[in-house]
């Protein structure tokens, strides 16, 4: 038996995240960078340290590698502890059984010796698909308050974008009501982020019931809360109002990195009392060359720039060759940018190489993607909205 | 290289530095936009494939434990071997000032009988270079020499009245060791970098304690060079190297940063210079921004004009300032309608609005840690 914990976070980090096209090719979605040094796993990791949660159990399925190297031991999270920390839980073969994590609440099930290790009274769970900063610390006070069996964290959301989003109608003193999974007429603008806490032995017992039942598909939003709240289970919305991002798609992950370019920032990553942290890739600072620029711009190390760079952001050991023009783009670590080409309202993935005078992306329109490692010969064109792997 | 312990020196005398070294040994003065001296020598051992790193400290050791911390940054934090931080201590016959670095290991006998190692690398925190000495450890290990010095033929390594000077014959033997010469006699200047078996400088620490010895080369080695008592072999270092023993050279050296040959020959891809991490954000370029020649540390705000400087972590520079060869450790805050140039500001240190300083290129103002001006 582990020292016991009062409070247990499960992250899921399965998902494909298949909006986000040739950028989750080779990667779970919580991998993708984020930022100009961060990676989307690193805000719920960092919320949990900073949140004082210290045992937590990230799930994985869908191409852990990226994942499970850049989470590693946990140190820069400071989850590298002897009593707790990070614990990757891939799916693994029990007996004669052996399966993969058939949903979100399947992969927890998976899990229940894991948990049980620690003796919790309260389950968190997390997913990795949103950029926030959040102390899970209040929710589970407000939970130990409230009696509850289970509180969803709640944000209000624009009215038209409702009915995208898992809808929690409250009711006297945020006991939820009712749940409507992507309603066509919303009741109320209230979307479930996708953070629950639930108290472990109430879960426990749902997770086993759920398990049993041939027809349940295993889910979190589609089984377990439903039918706690038709059993009539103590289920409390818990209001959030920070900034809170969903970046699942394309355009959504460009805009929450645009997002970091606003003056004053909407979501402050300059805050000491609530770091984000990452793991740190070990390079020089950045150095921008005599003829290169760079404006209204985040850059970071390892980032050498003898282009033009106006409102993007570069992640660790980007290249912008002399000649080159970037704007309004993410270029993610280590690509490089060859002379003349001009990036525009672009996402460059990690390693990519852009060959001298292309033209990427476009100045209106959708997004363009160049993917992981490609390598685009000079000259080539890559329309807005257009991914290249290759 | 695991079958070799790294044992770094801290107390070298620092009043050169001027107010830099006021409050930190010279291992700890912070450089290159994020780092400190120490941080390449430690991770140049680390980078070699050693496991095992004692660093020996003097005075103003504070900054330097401080930012060594458990060792984690360097990898360094391991059940048997790791980081060994070496602090001065009293007892009968330790009067914990060194007077050289023969004192410093005497001092330490113990931690050198305990490690596993059979040899040891020394090295000191005045000369900054990206080594590894896996090269270096092979070619002691084939020529069966006693101890093994590192040397460059860097003229800038040079100078008058101070220094280690070796004459090296055409088989790598090294004939007379020089000190501190008003003039150099040899090209080759030696890098304060030596490996021999460890019983070897147990038996050489002991023996010159006995004799009231303080400096391991020029009391030691030195004579038994002169006498071959003992083998003692060169090895050239080619790559690019820094002395640290000036205010002058502590600018040149960070402002040689910003020429891209010589900054990609110091940092290489499979030598990463390992350091503590603050976890800032990157570096923000506001609408106002000029920036030119310049290396800019994460966690910087730039509304400003910078040239040809070397801005570290959480340099706010405001809107319609300039600054121009300078050096601008951690935190400091340029306000606005600041000029500068030619200076060197240390941490924290904050320029008030249309401040104006600007000093002589050959020899730069020094703005000391937690100065208003």
């Amino acid at each position: 038996m582990m020292n016991k914990k009062q409070c247990v976070a499960m992250l899921l980090a399965g998902g494909q995240g298949s909006r986000l096209g040739i950028l989750t090719a080779d990667m779970a979605k919580p991998a993708v960078p984020y930022g100009g040094k961060y990676r989307i796993i690193d805000f719920p990791l960092s919320n949990c340290t900073n949140s004082a949660i210290d045992v937590v159990g990230v799930l994985t399925q869908y191409q852990p590698l990226e994942l499970n190297a850049y989470i590693g031991s946990g140190s820069p999270w400071d989850l590298d502890l002897a009593h707790g920390g990070v614990y990757v839980l891939p799916p693994y073969q029990k007996g004669k059984s052996g399966e993969w994590y058939s949903g979100t609440a399947n992969a927890i099930y998976q899990n229940l010796k894991f948990i049980e290790q620690f003796d919790p009274e309260y389950v968190l769970i997390l997913s990795g698909d949103h950029i926030y900063k959040m102390d899970y610390n209040a929710m589970l006070k407000f939970h130990i308050e409230k009696g509850a069996d289970c509180t969803i964290a709640v944000r209000e959301v624009p009215w038209e974008e409702a009915s995208r989003f898992g809808i929690m109608n409250t009711g006297e003193g945020s006991v939820i009501e009712e749940f409507e999974e992507k309603p066509a007429n919303p009741k109320s603008n209230k979307a479930s982020m996708g953070v629950y806490i639930f108290t472990w032995e109430k879960l426990r017992k749902y997770l086993t019931e759920d398990a049993a039942n041939p027809n349940s598909s295993n889910d979190f939003g589609k089984n377990i809360i439903p039918t706690m709240l038709n059993e009539g289970q103590r289920m409390y919305a818990y209001d959030f109002e920070g900034y809170w991002k969903d970046v699942g798609t394309i355009e959504s992950l460009w805009e929450a990195n645009m997002d970091l370019l606003e003056m004053p920032m909407p979501i402050d990553l300059y805050d000491k009392k609530w770091r984000i942290y990452s793991r740190n890739p070990g390079k020089a600072p950045h150095f921008v060359a005599e003829g290169g620029s760079a404006r209204n711009s985040l850059l970071t190390e390892g980032c050498e720039v003898y282009g033009r760079v106006e409102h993007s952001i570069l992640f660790a050991g980007v290249t912008v060759k002399e000649g080159a023009v970037v704007e309004d783009s993410v270029i993610m670590p280590g690509a490089v940018i060859e002379r003349g080409a001009v990036v525009r309202r672009a996402i460059i993935a990690e390693g990519a190489v852009i060959g001298a005078g292309s033209m990427i992306g476009e100045e209106t329109g959708n997004i363009a993607v160049v993917g992981q490692q490609a390598n685009l010969p000079a000259g080539s064109v890559v329309k807005a909205g257009e991914q290249r792997a290759e | 290289m695991k079958n070799v312990m790294g044992v770094i020196y801290t107390g070298e005398k620092d009043s050169f530095l001027r107010e830099l070294t006021l409050l930190r040994a010279i291992a700890a003065v912070p450089v290159a936009g994020r780092y400190r001296v120490i941080d390449f020598i430690v991770s140049g051992m680390v980078n070699s494939g050693m496991r095992n790193v004692g660093v020996i400290m003097q005075k103003n050791y504070h900054s330097l434990m401080d930012h060594l911390g458990s060792g984690k940054e360097w990898d360094l934090h391991g059940k048997n071997d790791g980081l060994y931080i070496l602090p001065p201590f009293l007892t009968r016959d330790n009067v914990g000032v060194y007077s050289g670095s023969l004192d410093a290991l005497h001092s330490n006998m113990n931690y050198l009988k305990r490690s596993r190692q059979e040899y040891v690398l020394i090295a000191n925190s005045l000369i900054l270079f990206n080594p590894n000495y896996q090269d270096m450890f092979a070619r002691y290990m084939e020529s069966g020499c006693d101890v093994m010095m590192m040397y460059t033929k860097n003229p800038d390594m040079q100078r008058p009245e101070y220094g280690c000077y070796l004459d090296v014959d055409e088989n790598g033997v090294v004939t007379d060791i020089e000190i501190d010469p008003t003039k150099p006699r040899y090209e080759n200047t030696g890098m304060d970098v030596l490996i021999m078996r460890k019983d070897l400088l147990i038996d050489l620490v002991d023996r010159g304690a006995s004799h009231g010895y303080h400096e391991l080369v020029r009391d030691v080695l030195q004579r038994m060079t002169r006498d071959a008592a003992l083998t003692v072999h060169g090895y050239e270092y080619k790559d690019v190297c820094f002395r640290m023993d000036s205010v002058q050279s502590y600018f040149k050296f960070n402002l040689a940063m910003l020429d891209s040959k010589t900054r990609h020959e110091l940092f290489k891809d499979d030598r990463p210079v390992y350091t503590k991490v603050r976890d800032e954000m990157p570096a923000r370029y506001m609408d106002e921004a000029k920036i030119v020649n310049s290396m800019v540390a994460d966690g910087c705000i730039i509304n400003g004009t910078v040239e040809h400087s070397v801005l570290f972590r959480g340099v706010k520079i405001a809107k319609g300032a300039s600054v121009k060869n300078c050096i601008i450790m951690q935190d400091c805050v340029i306000e606005e309608g600041v000029h500068l140039e030619n200076c060197i500001l240390d941490k924290q240190a904050r320029i008030k609005r249309n401040g104006n300083l600007i000093g002589p290129s050959a020899y730069p103002i020094v703005i000391s840690k937690n100065m208003t001006i």
